[in-house]
């Protein structure tokens, strides 16, 4: 079965490891894996979409409309880029907001992209993957946390097992042990939910 | 970034990315040198040579200070009888064309690579160019792999094609085969070869280019062109598969477009791989076309392939609809996706697309563009150069350039007023000192665009005594396209030490008057060097520079983790902020929030500690959570990359 799994969030919240991490995860689960990533100027503060596809696939962006699964490092953006998914699918969000440094520019609050993403028909799960990262010593492992937490919720089937992200985070990190801890607090904390 | 996968032992299947890939099959075609210049999406190419050189002892490996002279080491080499490449973003081959155009004429006696790394979408750059027309314009065929599936296969078949007609090759990619990671097997890293040595050997009528060598020269490559096509038509590259009435002819990417799209709509169609666009390879062609009443061409930015497909076809004397990109099918401009070509697929053979319709997210969402980092130097020189042009009361112009810094373009800065490419700003500055009646150009450049072609037009200003003051933002790398060195940082790019040139003196040494170096994580510092500039400018008529220096904070971040240097994380005293809300207006650091009822909070994940929101704000408000060290506040000050 083909997986499309859309990564959103903020130049510098470790997009592009998460997505880094999914691919070497999906390599060692024996599957073709695919992942468009956004880099250069965009990367910086900017808004940050990953496509990564997994399966019987060719081209490397998901269209509009076939998205499975959205993880957001960030609402806004997890927002923005939900018109890639299908109906139904599953978006699961760090709860993080953050308003675009823009002069005189109303941010929705997290409540309000929370509620608008579930009036839309997806199913969404959330964690403060940042507060819970920042108990483990470092805010950046908020990533792993989220991509444990997406795996605890059996999102990941077909695409990774919880043993190979694991191996995947050490191969992807190289001093891997923080973030390798936040993933395991992310599976305990999804199985709590 | 150090992409040690570029290493990874022959015969195993690894995760790497489109640009690494190429970088590997150059290194098992034995590629002894490799120059470039960054630019996104080409910059990694380089880099994983790097890491490569560093580990095998070759091939050697440059960040050249500009393309074109990427191009010429490039060539240089490969006339001393190595396999050679140049690595260099899309609009960076139009500074290198002038060498480009002559390599064709010369050519090689051994492999050359220009690797073109196009943009269509625009997600860096610019402009969306197409650089396949520099293949048909300078008479060099053009190589371009499907996708990062088989990107070092055909890095490998570029050097092979080069080496057996002594005749240089582009290799274009595009962003969506040069940052897509993919799973690649690779084969053995011809290692002697990449650590080779050559020699140059002399042939004056060859590689000198008077007139009379080159109208032979110029007979010589037309034949040569013709006898590359003819090979073209059987290269493995060039592939056929499927049957049907319709021609899906997938140029580079587009072939995965062609698949993933005939597959998800159920369409039967023959459908052609077409990696060799320049020279359209016509026996291919022909053979691709029997049968066939319509074709589809995808391919990404202009119709190239689409209109000599059809200059064919005429002179043929067939006639086959075709459809593409100059009747609308697939539109004009940006990237091939797969709705896109479904849409275009699904219109010419009548199947239903039925895509899933998506949901409809009921937000009003802001935009985020980029933004300077939390911290970034520049953001407390655009405030200190606008407060300095405000009192002064001169009209000013700010020319602008392309780098992390062009991002001023965006508000509450807004001092760009023109962005055009590489160096552009002091060389527009020129015309504009002269003409624009009592306006004074102010042109913003960073260091790395400086070396890269800044000099040339500041040695013009001094020359023909154009008034401007000319703004350097030095923050010690290549910032925006991954850190990379350039000549004004002690450097290479395999980390290794190298001499550094010193702006101020290379200013000065050009007969520059009035320069200065100042300190850019001080606003009133920056404010009163502007303006004694603006005034030596206005009073002597003459250019003047204004050095504003001080580290990218994210080279200075990553090397205060590695030295175990702590840094300091700045918060908000509540009874002292007054709302004023200058810190996330004027001063906008993305680090810095507005709360309720208009006070300013710091969220201490993003705040990078360069403490410039001490100076900004009017009440005193900013403090340091701990004092910042000595170590901290000087690696903000000269940290380099590597």
């Amino acid at each position: 079965m083909d997986r499309n799994i859309v990564i959103a969030g903020v130049g510098g919240q470790g997009i592009i490891t998460t997505a880094k991490i999914l691919a070497e995860a999906a390599l060692i689960e024996g599957r073709n894996v695919l992942v468009a990533e956004t880099h250069g100027l965009s990367q910086r503060g900017g808004s940050v979409v990953v496509h990564v596809r997994v399966g019987d696939v060719e081209a490397p962006l998901i269209p509009p409309g076939m998205g499975d699964l959205l993880i957001g490092l960030e609402a806004i953006e997890a927002a923005r880029y939900a018109s890639l998914l299908a109906p139904g699918a599953s978006v699961v969000m760090n709860e993080d907001l953050q308003p675009p440094p823009l002069p005189r520019v109303k941010a929705p609050s997290l409540g309000d992209v929370l509620g608008s993403l579930k009036a839309a028909g997806l199913r969404v799960y959330s964690v403060n993957a940042v507060e819970e990262a920042l108990k483990l010593g470092d805010a950046r492992s908020a990533n792993t946390l989220l991509l444990g937490y997406t795996a605890g919720l059996g999102l990941l089937e077909g695409v990774a097992r919880p043993g190979g992200l694991e191996e995947a985070i050490a191969r992807v990190i190289r001093r891997s042990r923080t973030a390798v801890e936040a993933y395991r607090r992310g599976l305990e904390l999804a199985s709590v939910h | 970034m150090p992409h040690r996968e570029v290493l990874a032992e022959p015969g195993t299947r690894v995760v790497m990315l489109g640009n690494v890939a190429i970088a590997r099959g150059a290194l098992e075609a034995g590629v002894a040198y490799a120059s470039g210049y960054p630019g996104t999406p080409s910059s990694e190419i380089l880099e994983a040579l790097s890491e490569a050189s560093k580990k095998l002892g070759g091939p050697h490996v440059e960040w050249s200070i500009n393309e074109k002279v990427a191009l010429e080491s490039a060539y240089g080499a490969s006339l001393s009888g190595v396999p050679a490449m140049a690595t260099m973003k899309h609009v960076g081959v139009n500074v290198a064309a002038d060498p480009l155009f002559s390599l064709a004429y010369t050519g090689t006696p051994s492999a050359m690579v220009v690797v073109s790394a196009d943009d269509p979408g625009m997600w860096s750059s610019q402009n969306e160019q197409d650089n396949r027309w520099y293949g048909v314009h300078a008479y060099i065929p053009v190589v371009e792999p499907s996708g990062v599936q088989s990107a070092r296969e055909a890095v490998i078949e570029a050097f092979n094609i080069s080496r057996r007609h002594g005749h240089p090759i582009i290799l274009r990619t595009t962003t969506r085969t040069s940052h897509t990671r993919g799973i690649v097997e690779v084969g053995q890293i011809n290692v002697e070869a990449v650590r080779g040595k050559g020699k140059f050997r002399r042939n004056i009528e060859r590689y000198t280019l008077v007139p009379s060598h080159a109208r032979r020269l110029r007979i010589e490559l037309l034949d040569r062109w013709e006898r590359i096509e003819e090979e073209l038509s059987r290269s493995s590259l060039n592939s056929v598969e499927g049957d049907g009435e319709l021609l899906i002819l997938g140029v580079g990417l587009g072939y995965r477009y062609a698949r993933e799209a005939a597959r998800l709509l159920g369409v039967e169609a023959r459908i052609a791989k077409l990696q060799t666009p320049v020279p359209l390879p016509r026996t291919f062609i022909h053979k691709a076309l029997e049968g066939i009443d319509r074709v589809l061409v995808l391919e990404e930015g202009d119709p190239v392939v689409e209109q000599m497909l059809k200059a064919f076809l005429h002179d043929e004397g067939v006639r086959v609809e075709v459809h593409g990109r100059e009747d609308g099918y697939i539109q004009r401009w940006g990237e091939l996706g797969l709705d896109n070509v479904v849409e275009a697929l699904s219109k010419l053979t009548g199947v239903e697309a039925g895509l899933p319709k998506p949901p409809r997210v009921e937000a009003s969402l802001p935009p985020r563009p980029p933004a300077l980092c939390p911290g970034c130097p520049y953001r407390g020189v655009y405030p200190g150069l606008r407060r300095a042009v405000r009192s002064s009361r001169v009209e000013v112009v700010y020319s602008g350039d392309i780098g992390c810094y062009s991002l001023g373009v965006l508000p509450p800065f807004r001092v760009q007023d023109t962005i055009v490419e590489m160096g552009g700003s002091i060389g527009l500055a020129n015309g504009m000192a002269r003409v624009a009646e009592g306006q004074v150009p102010i042109a913003v450049i960073g260091d790395s665009t400086f070396f890269h072609s800044g000099i040339t037009g500041l040695i013009n200003a001094v020359h023909n005594r154009n008034p401007m003051l000319v703004i350097i933002l030095d923050n010690r790398t290549t910032a925006m396209t991954g850190h990379q060195p350039h000549p004004g940082v002690p450097v290479d790019a395999r980390g290794g030490e190298a001499p550094q040139v010193d702006i101020e003196a290379l200013v000065r040494a050009i007969g520059v008057e009035h320069v200065e170096t100042v300190d850019a994580f001080t606003i009133r510092g920056v404010e009163r060097a502007v303006r004694r500039a603006m005034d030596y400018v206005r009073r002597e008529g003459k250019p003047a520079v204004l050095i504003a220096r001080g580290s990218c904070i994210l080279v200075a971040l990553s090397q205060a983790r590695r030295l175990g240097v702590g840094y300091p994380v700045y918060r908000v005293n509540p009874d002292k902020c007054m709302a004023c809300t200058v810190c996330y207006t004027a001063f906008n650091c993305p680090a810095i929030f507005s709360l309720e009822d208009g006070k300013a909070k710091i969220n201490p994940v993003l705040c990078t500690g360069c403490g410039v929101c001490v100076e900004v704000c009017p009440f005193n408000a900013f403090e340091p959570v701990e004092e910042p060290s000595e170590e901290w506040i000087l690696l903000m000050r000269t940290a380099t990359p590597g």
